[in-house]
């Protein structure tokens, strides 16, 4: 499977800057997306009175946390749920595979879960020699595509009719058409016979209700009733902090969770799973296996600042509203989490020094916090992970390997502090900066600047790769002052 | 680094009656060191700013940006450990505000007895559109200003791009992003964009000058104290 | 691994995952701020709650997402009007030949027509026998009005796969049986819940819009949606 790296966000960024199809495909989707969004929250009077209504909720569950799951585990287990839990992606994926293994499972079909893509499940059950197949028509297409998902709601948002219709052509071995209608009849067809077949159904968790065990997944397609009703074994994944109090706060999310991720008052299906049937020979699976997976998710609710990315309940709203991923998708930020959320729980759950850059791939506009349904504080996160990455100097715990500082950076600022808690300094700065500019002028702007300059000073490089540079003025407002102003 | 805007907003606000002061040791408030993650060089500057302002006997400290007005109502961030200094930052925060907000929300005042004669569109600036609840104020002081025409730019709420070091980090990101902004600028046919803060004017006025627009960019303070 | 090592590891898992939280939460206990409590749920916006209003709202909201409803006034007409469904929807050039029923008892008696005319009628045919069925019959048990949503409760209706694998499925449902709100239909999913291992809300057709977000209504779950709403005879 293709991944991109973190590790390398700028070097991915630039590819996709210069992907123009790619770039397109994001212009519409992230406007329409946006547009939707906005239409279905203007929909309902009280859409702010929800939104602090769920923060609320989310606040309370994250800060009882172990209290709500113990609930949930214990009714859940009343009602013939196997309840597992799992430390890491390792632990999770030992699990399931366990469980696919003795009941001697070959095919598993598989609801769309970010969770599953978070600990790698695909790979760990094909390891174990167990066919796993994705059901949600975009996820379907980019495992035959052998890619990863670039937006959490549209997975295969980046890839044009003309494309899909290629790789089904090379992989399906069907005519070639680029008619999305006949595209999709394709991919029911196929995957009716997987949903036939199947031994075991893999499915995610939108949120699970501590007050009865119940969990409910949201779809549009169908493809997570058929998952979660025809195999013989359903097992569900779901995040520690996808747990909520009581049944009846279901009804908050309903209406915030659709109109953030897509724009719809409701999806299509909404599955309040129970336990297991109550009589053998009652439709649905014999068994629910519903594994909690920690995965770095316990550490976050060590500060306020960082608990609140918990509450997230993976709607996209905030990809479509940031500026950074309307202009270069999902792929770049080389995790399964991309866009403004991604930023931040990237970080925290992989570990900052895998995912140094994102928190500063950031222009803090502050239009992620606007639209989040759980009015996560996003800029307010950037920033505290800003200032974890950059000092190294304090004594870490685990949580957070050290990031290897930028000592030029490090300098610069300490300099920088130094002349202007100083206004002496500051203006002699100011001074000796209008004696410098006066090389790298040209007809009253600064244009580029490379060479020893540049190299001396790469932010001046890099900033006027593109853009011109306005000069100080000769006479600063404080000469001015002095000169003609003072009253 | 702009002194027109210091100029300018002298300007306005004496024309409004104001008396104003200026102290002259004052730097900078320490929002780039705090959005880098440098948080002990910009607790150092914040300080100076915070002993510098309160020392001041001013019914108000006005300020020319949203993002530096925004950084000083977020001084608790900085001082999250330090009861004794966030108090002070508090009250230092407590009389700041931005020039558009000042004058509108404090002073009642719209018509600072402006004229510019063109085609005017305003962009509006991140921190002070969402931290700080400024979007008709400017709007309705320039509408006051004689022979501008005033056009309502797509998407004004959309970000520029700069970010501060963003800008110079992913320099190719903050361009992709400015560039939309140029478009729906060109698509306004105006003279003119204007703005509250200087880094975005910075930012958007640089990318205008390279690809050869002639729109030009303009502070608020610019346009209001025009004549 | 044994059953008993398999069991230690899980002890061990979540006694660890349970320490972690705890563990954490004290260490932010003197970072948080005032705990805001949690708030009562809002009371909702009172709905039209009579009868009347309450279908026309629930066949507004079903067309609105691509679902059809007919109303009917009285249980005796329903045999007609799921005649005139099955009609329309062989006039839209889709497969009616092979019905298939949930165990409702009201539809036995309404689909002896269907019968008569020639469609093959089965009641609650195996999984992998509805794969090949052309229309599923189901009740429901509630709806709401202010989505155009049905609610199918297993513990009451052997329902769960008719109204899900053919590619039509033909909900019947009372006028009593609507409810005004999502609320009002949480409520009653809760009390539910206990009885009913799964209980489904279905809003209209199946749809996607994966590729190039262009709308595309029948994906897996059914393409068409019908429902016959009838008012018992007061």
């Amino acid at each position: 499977m293709t991944q991109l790296s973190s590790e390398t966000f700028d070097a991915n960024a630039r590819a996709a800057l210069n992907d123009a199809q790619l770039r397109g495909a994001l212009r519409n989707a992230t406007s329409l997306f946006g547009k939707r969004r906005l239409e279905a929250a203007r929909s309902l009077e009280n859409w702010e009175e929800l939104r602090t209504q769920a923060r609320a909720i989310k606040d309370e569950t994250l800060l009882h946390l172990d209290r709500y799951l113990e609930e949930f585990t214990a009714n859940a287990e009343k009602a013939g749920v196997q309840i597992h839990w799992a430390r890491d992606a390792a632990e999770a994926n030992g699990i399931i595979c366990r469980l696919a293994r003795e009941r001697g499972a070959r095919l598993a079909v598989k609801a769309k879960s970010m969770a599953t893509e978070e600990i790698h499940l695909n790979a760990a059950l094909e390891a174990n020699g167990i066919e796993a197949i994705e059901t949600d028509l975009g996820e379907y297409i980019i495992q035959l595509a052998h890619e990863t998902p670039s937006h959490i709601i549209a997975p295969a948002i980046h890839k044009t009719r003309g494309q899909i219709a290629e790789l089904f052509t090379e992989k399906l071995g069907i005519e070639k058409t680029d008619d999305i209608a006949q595209l999709t009849i394709t991919a029911r067809q196929v995957l009716r016979d997987k949903f036939a077949a199947a031994d075991l159904g893999i499915s995610g968790v939108n949120f699970a209700v501590a007050e009865t065990g119940t969990i409910l997944i949201l779809e549009n397609e169908g493809n997570i009733r058929f998952t979660t009703s025809l195999p013989k074994t359903h097992v569900a994944l779901m995040g520690i902090e996808k747990v909520i109090p009581r049944f009846a706060d279901l009804e908050v999310f309903l209406k915030l969770l659709p109109r953030s991720g897509t724009g719809q008052h409701l999806t299509a299906y909404q599955s309040l799973i129970t336990g297991t049937k109550r009589n053998a020979d009652d439709e649905g699976p014999d068994e629910l296996h519903i594994i909690l997976l920690d995965n770095g998710r316990s550490r976050m609710l060590t500060h306020p600042t960082t608990r609140q990315a918990l509450a997230c309940i993976r709607c996209g709203a905030c990809l479509n509203a940031c500026p950074v991923y309307q202009q270069i998708g999902g792929h770049a930020y080389g995790s399964v989490y991309p866009g403004p959320i991604g930023a931040v729980i990237t970080p925290q759950l992989f570990g900052l020094s895998k995912a140094a850059q994102l928190p500063f791939a950031s222009s803090l506009c502050g239009a992620c916090r606007e639209v989040c349904p759980v009015k996560i504080d996003i800029p307010e996160l950037l920033l505290h992970l800003r200032a974890e990455i950059k000092e190294t100097s304090k004594v870490r715990d685990q949580r957070s390997e050290p990031v290897r500082p930028n000592r030029a950076e490090q300098v610069a600022f300490r300099l920088w502090a130094a002349v202007m808690a100083r206004p002496r300094l500051y203006e002699l700065s100011g001074k000796v900066f209008r004696f410098l500019q006066r090389s790298a002028a040209r007809d009253g702007a600064i244009r580029r600047v490379n060479g020893l300059l540049g190299r001396l000073a790469p932010p001046l490089a890099a900033w006027t790769g593109t853009r011109d540079l306005r000069p100080i003025e000769p006479e600063t407002f404080r000469e001015y002052w002095r000169r003609a102003a003072h009253d | 680094m702009w002194s027109a805007v210091g100029v300018s907003t002298l300007e306005v606000l004496r024309r409004t009656g104001c008396k104003v002061e200026f102290d002259e040791r004052q730097t900078c408030c320490g929002q780039p060191a705090f959005n880098t993650g440098y948080r002990f060089e910009a607790r150092r500057v914040a300080k100076h700013f915070i002993e510098l302002f309160e020392a001041s006997k001013a019914e108000a400290i006005v300020c020319p940006s949203g993002s530096c007005t925004a950084m000083v109502h977020h001084y608790d961030a900085l001082f999250a450990d330090d009861e004794s200094w966030r108090t002070r930052a508090h009250a230092v925060a407590a009389r700041s505000y931005e020039l558009s907000s000042f004058l509108v929300r404090v002073l009642g005042v719209e018509d600072v007895g402006a004229r510019f004669k063109g085609r005017v569109t305003w962009h509006d600036a991140c921190h002070g559109l969402r931290e700080l609840n400024i979007r008709d104020e400017p709007r309705r002081l320039i509408r006051q200003v004689r022979e501008a025409e005033f056009v309502e730019l797509e998407s004004a709420d959309a970000c520029c791009g700069f970010g501060g070091t963003f800008s110079v980090k992913y320099p190719e990101i903050s361009t992709a992003i400015v560039d939309e902004k140029i478009q729906a600028i060109e698509r306004a046919q105006v003279d003119a964009v204007v703005s509250g803060d200087a880094s975005c004017l910075m930012q958007i006025g640089g990318r205008l000058s390279r690809v050869g627009s002639r729109v030009r960019v303009m502070h608020l303070a610019e346009l209001l104290a025009g004549q | 691994m044994t059953d008993r090592e398999m069991a230690n590891l899980q002890n061990d898992a979540r006694a660890e995952i349970l320490q972690s939280i705890r563990t954490r939460l004290a260490e932010s206990a003197v970072l948080n701020a005032r705990r805001s409590p949690t708030l009562p749920l809002a009371a909702t916006v009172p709905f039209v709650s009579d009868e009347r209003s309450l279908v026309e709202t629930f066949k507004q909201q079903l067309e609105s997402v691509g679902g059809h409803c007919i109303v009917v006034s009285d249980e005796s007409e329903l045999t007609t009007a799921l005649k005139h469904v099955v009609g329309e929807i062989e006039a839209n050039g889709l497969e009616t030949r092979r019905v298939a029923l949930s165990d409702s008892p009201l539809l036995g008696v309404i689909s002896r027509d269907l019968e008569a005319q020639g469609h093959e009628i089965a009641v609650t045919p195996s999984a992998s026998d509805l794969f090949q069925f052309d229309v599923g019959i189901t009740s429901a048990q509630a709806a709401i009005a202010e989505t155009g949503t049905l609610v199918l409760e297993q513990a009451r209706e052997r329902n769960r796969l008719v109204s899900l694998l053919p590619p039509v499925h033909i909900a019947i449902v009372n006028a009593g049986d609507i409810c005004a709100t999502m609320s009002e239909a949480i409520t009653r999913a809760r009390k539910e819940s206990d009885t009913s291992s799964a209980i489904t809300f279905i809003t209209g057709p199946s749809r996607t819009a994966d590729i190039e977000l262009t709308l595309t209504i029948g994906v897996h779950g059914p393409k068409e949606l019908y429902v016959i709403v009838y008012r018992t005879n007061h």
